[in-house]
């Protein structure tokens, strides 16, 4: 029983020790998942415009665009940015080479969710718009985004919290962000179950956060439904 | 009610596919006249109220404004013609004010507080004016349409299409719509209402057409139509309903 006491101690002596060298590394975490929403956002919502166009040249590269991201795994299309693309002469950082991969893979499945809530939105909206006399950009910029930027909230929420996760593949790429700190400190102490918990537990906060931003954010825009 | 004719359909067709819905239909309208359209389900006359403002595309024939034929872009034209839908279509994301100002703001460029104001009058109009801040989900479906009316009103329109007002309403709540359309019809608003409502077009309309097969099968006065009807379809269309 002592030994059980003393052994639950030890890890919490080893995860409390630990958890402040991760600050920076959560830094870095936090800045590539806010890159990559942010980025991976407007980068849907331009590509769900450009489906908008109606025009076949840009759909097709649009469709070509998410279904390379789709179906490939996010870990090899960053290694295809960081160690591929410079073969091809074009290099970036290995910093700028996460948040473009990150914000590219975002980006699809965000348009994705756009799409679908923009298809959502009823298409009696979109011929009220056209009766009062709107035009097309008009009736899209005013009725539909708002109503389909609601309806998106809950799924975009879900990507977000994958783009968070999604972040600690940047780790292959060299950036010492959570999971890499992690694992360098299991490396140094062979003790790897306290220093996981403390990643783990940074993740944990890191969604519960967010999730609860998104909550609100959600609340907020219902306001208007009862 | 004048002998001015704002708008003409000549020849007008339509098909859904291989269906063809509107066989060549011709009217005229006149400055301030109220046209009720009547039929069975499916003959064509929500159809052709649509066809006008573009809100489906025409295949054949000419829909021509003051005497000008419109071309591809119905955008202008639907500034002179309101609309109200039988389901309303309020924006459920905006206030009632908002809903009613997004046309005159947006594409006449009116000024916020002008436009408001102007919406205040039509609310005051409609029977509404104390629902301006509240949200569309707040109101039962009579006063949603008379939003919906008030909306298409604050545009200035020419001529208002009315298609199924009260199709959806509890029939509790047709009253109060019916109250208000009546009262444009006083003011000389030209309108053209496609209804179920048969006592509602008896007494408000100038001419009822009964639309069957996709064709204007009948035309004439109140008095024509519901107590002397000719056409065979029509005579069975009232018994129906009567």
């Amino acid at each position: 029983m002592t030994q059980f006491i003393e052994s639950i101690v030890a890890f919490f002596e080893v995860a409390i020790k630990f958890a402040p060298k991760f600050l920076p590394a959560v830094g870095l975490t936090l800045q590539l998942s806010v890159l990559s929403i942010l980025l991976g956002t407007l980068f849907g919502l331009l590509v769900t415009l450009l489906k908008l166009t109606r025009l076949k040249l840009l759909e097709s590269i649009t469709n070509v665009y998410i279904s390379i991201v789709r179906g490939t795994p996010l870990l090899l299309q960053l290694y295809f940015i960081y160690f591929g693309l410079p073969k091809l002469g074009l290099e970036f950082d290995s910093f700028t080479s996460a948040v473009i991969g990150l914000a590219f893979h975002s980006g699809a499945y965000i348009s994705e969710i756009f799409r679908g809530a923009i298809n959502a939105v009823h298409y009696g909206q979109e011929e009220a718009g056209k009766a009062i006399g709107l035009n097309r950009f008009q009736i899209f910029y005013y009725i539909i985004l708002p109503q389909a930027v609601k309806q998106a909230i809950p799924a975009l929420g879900n990507q977000f919290i994958i783009a968070v996760k999604d972040s600690s593949l940047a780790s292959v790429i060299t950036i010492t962000e959570t999971m890499l700190i992690a694992r360098q400190f299991v490396a140094a102490t062979y003790n790897p179950f306290p220093i996981l918990f403390v990643a783990g537990c940074y993740y944990y906060i890191i969604i519960t956060l967010l999730s609860a931003v998104l909550r609100r954010v959600e609340r907020r825009l219902q306001v208007n439904e009862r | 009610m004048n002998d001015k004719v704002v708008l003409k359909i000549s020849n007008l067709h339509k098909y859904f596919g291989e269906l063809e819905v509107l066989k060549g239909v011709n009217l005229e309208v006149y400055e301030g006249e109220v046209i009720s359209i009547i039929g069975g389900s499916g003959s064509g006359k929500s159809t052709l109220l649509r066809c006008i403002n573009g809100l489906e595309r025409k295949n054949e024939g000419d829909i021509i404004y003051e005497g000008e034929a419109v071309k591809r872009d119905f955008t202008k034209l639907r500034e002179r013609i309101g609309m109200v839908f039988q389901h309303f279509y309020l924006f459920p994301h905006r206030k009632i004010i908002d809903n009613i100002t997004l046309g005159p703001r947006v594409v006449k460029r009116t000024e916020k507080e002008e436009a408001n104001q102007q919406a205040y009058k039509l609310l005051e109009k409609v029977g509404l004016a104390d629902k301006s801040d509240v949200y569309p989900a707040m109101l039962s479906g009579g006063q949603k349409q008379r939003v919906a009316i008030a909306r298409a009103l604050a545009m200035n329109p020419d001529i208002m299409l009315f298609d199924e007002p009260t199709s959806a309403l509890d029939p509790e709540l047709v009253g109060e719509v019916l109250l208000v359309i009546q009262q444009l019809a006083k003011e000389g608003m030209t309108m053209l209402i496609v209804t179920h409502e048969m006592g509602f077009a008896r007494e408000v309309s100038d001419r009822v057409i009964f639309v069957n097969n996709g064709q204007i099968a009948e035309m004439g006065t109140p008095e024509e139509i519901f107590e002397n009807p000719k056409d065979e379809d029509l005579k069975r269309f009232i018994q129906s309903i009567y």
